[in-house]
């Protein structure tokens, strides 16, 4: 005797994701402004200025506004630190992000 | 810290996002799931934890900025969305085995058999809701996929689920689909299990344990609805382990089981129930869902009196819980779970206490050093960690700012009405045993179990042919 089989569906559900446009990257990082954003952990007081030393060296007159003019991206308030992100940045003419830390 | 990222990037400024090497992983799914797949990560290399500064500077010098600047130089490439089944097509044919090696490879099944969801068992769990099978119930992060009324019926087919089951599965889904639950954050390192508790008539009428043995595997509906929600997270939420990469929880937790209170139980005490305290009715069916971490050891707790029995119950749960608080209180949230089996209940409630009084009690006692907090902090993470600060912002209260003196003890919990009680376990024994919660991820959420309009009769049917068998 075979053995039964079955038509089976699927388990998953309707990925709702739209793709999103990568911006242009930037041809030279001297001179630009850099928004940095972080929640903090990490050792991200040890990574961050160490990472403004190295880039200030190779690209001069780079400049970093500080973590915590925008917020913490995931404390508390994530869900409105992250929604004013557009704006607050460009309030601070921001030309590229540098996030952290993953981990 | 991806989800900022594609926000920044959406408002039109290009990002470089630092991620230490074992998480690479974890970011370019989460990128992808939010539609920007390539989505630029810039590579630091190792445990940044444990690292000395000597290493920390050299790797930040010629690994993490080399790939900074060439994150937001070099120009890449759109990701494309690629084209999708629809829930009810039908995707393999096969025998048992060969159904079952499909969905391993495919990363949909949990590594244990599953029932193979076809068409009409998946009808056989619908005929037990009032809801549309094309319902959308949320939209699940991480990966951002659609829980409908019919992936909850397949997936609780392929979990081994009977389909007078679909009641609760629902209500199981809706709770962990609410925006407070933070499901996105269901892959953080600490490996936390969605733990269901579930209140109401329902508990006996599906034949759920609430007694001896309520944490073993071996009861169907406890065990095959726990195996569920964690097959329904990794299926709908993304959230896989390897060789998947969203989910991150660096040891985890064993197979889920659902907690039941023993509503008996709680009459004969006159007490409150688990869901009673959270604003339901005791005639409600409730499913309860919150993080659990870890268990306590089996808590034996002797005596006559109330207090001979929450002395051991501060030191051990209390204790236990008390090495996870530099979380709660960096979040300002900690939901802590303690279940009481109906005999330690009983010396309790003999003393004029109830549940509030237990809570209270546990609150007031349960302290832990400042010392240790920032120690513990330190250690997952949170290189910042200023109590003053969270003061400052309401986080806490000011009970953790009195003095400077870094083994002044503080509060252990956040709130005494947020230590969940449930009345559990073997009638005949004198334990307890608790779980220590995660933070506000998966804070409790309770929905209302809803009952189809003909409940009664599809459960009489059922009973029929069961006892036909």
């Amino acid at each position: 005797m075979s053995e039964p089989t079955y038509q089976v569906v699927w388990p998953l559900g309707k990925s709702t994701y739209q793709i999103v446009a990568m911006q242009s990257r930037i041809k030279d990082l001297a001179s630009i402004t850099v928004g940095e954003l972080s929640h903090g952990g990490f050792r991200d007081q040890e990574i961050r200025p160490l990472v403004e030393e190295t880039l200030a060296k190779q690209f001069p007159g780079i400049k970093f506004i500080d973590h915590t003019v925008f917020g913490n991206i995931h404390g508390r308030n994530e869900a409105e630190v992250v929604a004013a992100l557009p704006e607050n940045l460009r309030q601070h003419k921001v030309d590229a992000v540098i996030t952290g830390i993953g981990s | 810290m991806v989800r900022a990222s594609v926000v920044v990037e959406k408002a039109g400024i290009p990002t470089a996002s630092i991620v230490a090497t074992g998480f690479l992983g974890q970011a370019k799914a989460t990128a992808k799931s939010l539609g920007m797949a390539n989505l630029g990560l810039a590579e630091y290399p190792g445990i940044i934890m444990n690292h000395s500064q000597e290493e920390l500077r050299k790797n930040v010098e010629t690994v993490l900025v080399p790939n900074i600047i060439k994150v937001l130089t070099k120009p890449t490439e759109n990701a494309v969305k690629v084209n999708e089944l629809r829930a009810t097509d039908v995707i393999f044919e096969g025998t048992l085995d060969e159904v079952n090696e499909f969905f391993l490879q495919k990363q949909w099944s949990d590594g244990l058999p599953i029932i193979p969801p076809t068409v009409e068992r998946v009808q056989a769990f619908l005929k037990f809701t009032d809801h549309q099978p094309d319902e959308v119930l949320g939209v699940l992060a991480p990966e951002n996929r659609q829980a409908t009324i019919w992936n909850v019926a397949v997936n609780g087919v392929m979990a081994g689920c009977r389909p007078e089951y679909m009641p609760v599965l629902i209500a199981v889904v809706e709770a962990i689909a609410e925006p407070d639950f933070h499901l996105r954050d269901a892959g953080a390192t600490p490996g936390w299990e969605p733990l269901i508790i579930l209140n109401g008539p329902i508990a006996k009428e599906l034949d759920f344990n609430y007694e001896s043995g309520i944490l073993r595997a071996g009861r169907q509906a406890n065990t095959s609805i726990g195996r569920f929600i964690r097959l329904y997270m990794r299926n709908v939420a993304g959230l896989r382990i390897a060789p998947g990469s969203m989910d991150k929880g660096s040891i985890g937790l064993g197979l889920n089981v659902v907690v039941a209170e023993n509503e008996d139980a709680v009459s004969e005490l006159g007490w409150e129930s688990f869901s009673s305290q959270r604003g339901f009715d005791r005639s409600d069916n409730v499913v309860t869902v919150q993080s659990a971490l870890s268990t306590t050891i089996p808590i034996y707790s002797a005596g006559d009196t109330a207090l001979d029995h929450m002395d051991t119950l501060v030191e051990v749960f209390g204790g236990t819980c008390a090495f996870w608080s530099h979380t709660a209180v960096r979040k300002g949230k900690y939901f802590p779970l303690l279940i009481i089996s109906p005999g330690v209940a009983k010396v309790i409630a003999r003393d004029g206490w109830t549940k509030r009084e237990i809570q209270q009690h546990l609150f007031e006692h349960t302290k832990v050093s400042v010392r240790a907090l920032q120690k513990h902090a330190w250690q997952i993470g949170f290189s910042e960690y200023d109590l003053y600060a969270l003061v400052a912002k309401g986080v806490v209260s000011p009970a953790y700012a009195e003095s400077d003196d870094p083994d002044r003890l503080v509060p252990a919990f956040i709130k005494s009405e947020w230590i969940g009680i449930v009345i559990g376990g073997d009638p005949g024994r004198n334990q307890s045993k608790g779980f220590v919660q995660n933070h506000d991820q998966a804070p409790p959420i309770s929905k209302k179990i809803i009952l189809p309009a003909n409940w009664q009769n599809l459960v009489g049917k059922v009973k029929k042919s069961h006892e036909a068998h």
